[in-house]
């Protein structure tokens, strides 16, 4: 009887770390893959039971398949995968003697190492949104990623004649990060590579200066990035919302934007108390307004830039898998795909 | 100008679907002869098209769906043209000139204005990546046609066979090589532009997907319980997966490719 068991426990093992469970396991790995895709991921548990009812809805949520690419048993099915190929791999590798065969187990190891820096990538990568006005400095301390200041000197953007934006330039630079110093405009598909940090151009938009003067007396100057809603900090809940018009413009339906270049800048300004607006106003630049007990200058308007910052140790591992991953699939089929004659 | 063009490129490859339909029940030599004549013109109808987009925009057309779309009926061509001299049969003729066919009409629907590339386009990987998913898609294309038929054809013993079984193999390794490619270039491209080699983005998923129903043929032809038809059958879901990668995600699955 236990000599049958350990039969099963061979049989089993070996089907474990076959070629045939690998591939199972790899069509598994697109299925589940693909089915990420027609579900929508990243909404709440709310409206996956909303969308497909209690019963498919409470499954989903139960198997996190809203968010299925971070789900723990994702990862374990992709940890799994790798396992399998590591063991097919080494119990192959007295049999690679051929380019042929030396090329394949290069391909498959290289699936390993891609996951593994795909892992690593996991545990350590960080990385965080940086929107920062022109002229303004900040410690990337305060983003977590260690000492260094990062510095907004100017930001551009680059039209094409029918004024579609052709390129979105910031002038920046890191000083004091481990790496030491850098001065680059870096733009979309050009980042600043430090090390394993990387800052990478992500979007822009408008910071408008306001002065603000509560009751007459007590002034202040405060930036607030378009579409922000800045609290007045007073005792009641007051706030403002600021809309920046850059190319003002009016027709029957209101007030617009003709363009986004700030050839007519006007400033939107609404008053809001629990959150209603009460009341609003239209200023250009040195304008002022009256509401309430407060009183608003429109001073100034400049560009932010929304820098994103990056640290990933794993990317390396996961390109120096592509190499050997290409190198593998070469060596693999060299015959086949450059003599006439094929494997 | 081009609209011309465009339209006799369409009666061409349709003239090429009748003369093969032709020869299924007609087989006289002439028309045997005249069979390529029609694709040839195509081809050449091809070139012009996109030499003439490549002087107006002063890059090469791999911008968008519409670009991809027509580049790939000129590269399948190009394929077809390779393959059919080791490998004549009108069936052969007749798929491949019925897909591009098809595909041709579709791109009557795919906007094709002129248009400056947004700047998360403007990298040197733009060529690299577009360029190596055209090949390895026109590659699953062809291989496509021959999967036909190959299961079109009952009779196990049938010499043919093994030859149209070998091209399929060819053609789904050099597809295999080049989507590879096409997925590295995409993710080291990503890398760059948003700080992300792999995000999940539905064209991204499918297109690994793609690579994983060919890596099921790799394997599967080794085996022999897989081989001949069953295989064949793998190919031809690999292109349905392809075809959806392509047109189908672009169109009910909106995502990082949106623009394309």
């Amino acid at each position: 009887m236990p000599d049958k068991q350990n039969k099963g426990n061979r049989n089993l093992l070996s089907w474990l770390t076959s070629m045939r469970f690998a591939i199972y396991l790899l069509i598994l790995v697109g299925a589940v893959s693909a089915l990420g895709t027609i579900i929508p991921q990243g909404q709440s548990p709310a409206f996956y039971l909303y969308t497909y009812g209690n019963g498919t809805g409470a499954v989903i949520n139960l198997l996190s398949l809203g968010n299925l690419y971070q789900a723990w048993w994702f990862s374990l099915l992709m940890l799994i995968l790798g396992l399998t190929i590591l063991i097919c791999s080494f119990q192959r590798l007295r049999h690679a003697r051929s380019l042929a065969t030396v090329g394949s187990l290069v391909f498959h190891l290289s699936i390993v190492v891609i996951l593994s820096g795909a892992a690593w990538s996991l545990g350590y990568a960080r990385s965080a949104m940086v929107e920062v006005a022109e002229q303004q400095t900040v410690a990337l301390a305060d983003y977590g990623f260690g000492s260094g200041q990062l510095t907004l000197h100017s930001f551009v953007i680059d039209y094409y004649p029918d004024l579609q934006p052709r390129q979105y330039i910031s002038d920046i630079s890191l000083t004091g990060y481990e790496q030491g110093d850098h001065h680059l405009k870096i733009n979309v598909n050009n980042p600043l590579r430090a090390g394993n940090l990387k800052i990478y151009q992500s979007n822009w938009g408008w910071m408008l200066k306001i002065k603000l003067t509560t009751n007459g007396c007590s002034t202040q100057v405060v930036d607030v990035k378009d579409y922000d809603v800045f609290p007045l900090g007073s005792g009641e809940d007051n706030a403002i919302r600021v809309v920046f018009l850059p190319d003002y413009a009016e027709d029957q339906h209101g007030a617009f934007s003709r363009t986004s270049q700030p050839n007519a800048p006007c400033l939107g300004l609404s008053l809001l108390q629990s959150g209603r607006a009460v009341d609003m106003a239209l200023m250009a630049p040195g304008e002022e307004a009256q509401m309430g007990q407060y009183s608003f200058t429109f001073e100034d308007f400049s560009y932010y830039s929304g820098l994103q910052l990056k640290y990933d140790p794993g990317v390396t591992l996961v390109f120096a898998g592509f190499i050997l991953l290409l190198l593998g699939l070469l060596g693999r089929y060299w015959r086949l795909l450059f003599s006439r004659e094929g494997d | 100008m081009a609209e011309k063009l465009f339209m006799v490129t369409f009666v061409m490859l349709v003239l090429a679907v009748l003369i093969n339909l032709a020869r299924l029940w007609l087989p006289v030599s002439w028309l045997d002869k005249a069979a390529p004549l029609p694709m040839y013109l195509t081809a050449a109808c091809l070139l012009v098209i996109l030499a003439w987009r490549t002087a107006d925009l002063g890059r090469l057309p791999l911008a968008n769906m519409y670009e991809f779309s027509v580049f790939m009926v000129f590269v399948i061509l190009l394929g077809y043209f390779f393959i059919r001299r080791s490998l004549t049969a009108v069936e052969f003729d007749l798929a491949v000139s019925l897909l591009l066919t098809l595909l041709f009409a579709m791109l009557a629907s795919l906007p094709s204005d002129l248009r400056p590339l947004m700047p998360a386009l403007q990298s040197r990987w733009l060529t690299a990546h577009v360029a190596t998913a055209i090949m390895a898609y026109s590659a699953f294309a062809i291989a496509f046609c021959l999967g036909i038929i190959y299961l079109s054809r009952t009779n196990q013993e049938d010499p043919s066979l093994k030859v149209i079984d070998r091209q399929v193999y060819r053609l789904v390794v050099w597809g295999f090589v080049l989507l590879t490619l096409a997925i590295i270039t995409g993710a080291v491209w990503a890398e760059e532009v948003w700080g992300n080699w792999w995000s999940w983005d539905p064209k991204e998923t499918w297109s690994l997907v793609t690579w994983v129903v060919y890596a099921a043929y790799l394997h599967a032809r080794r085996t022999k319980e897989w081989r001949g038809r069953r295989s064949a059958w793998l190919v031809v879901i690999g292109f349905l997966v392809v075809l959806f990668t392509l047109y189908g995600v672009s169109i009910l699955l909106p995502g990082l490719h949106s623009y394309a």
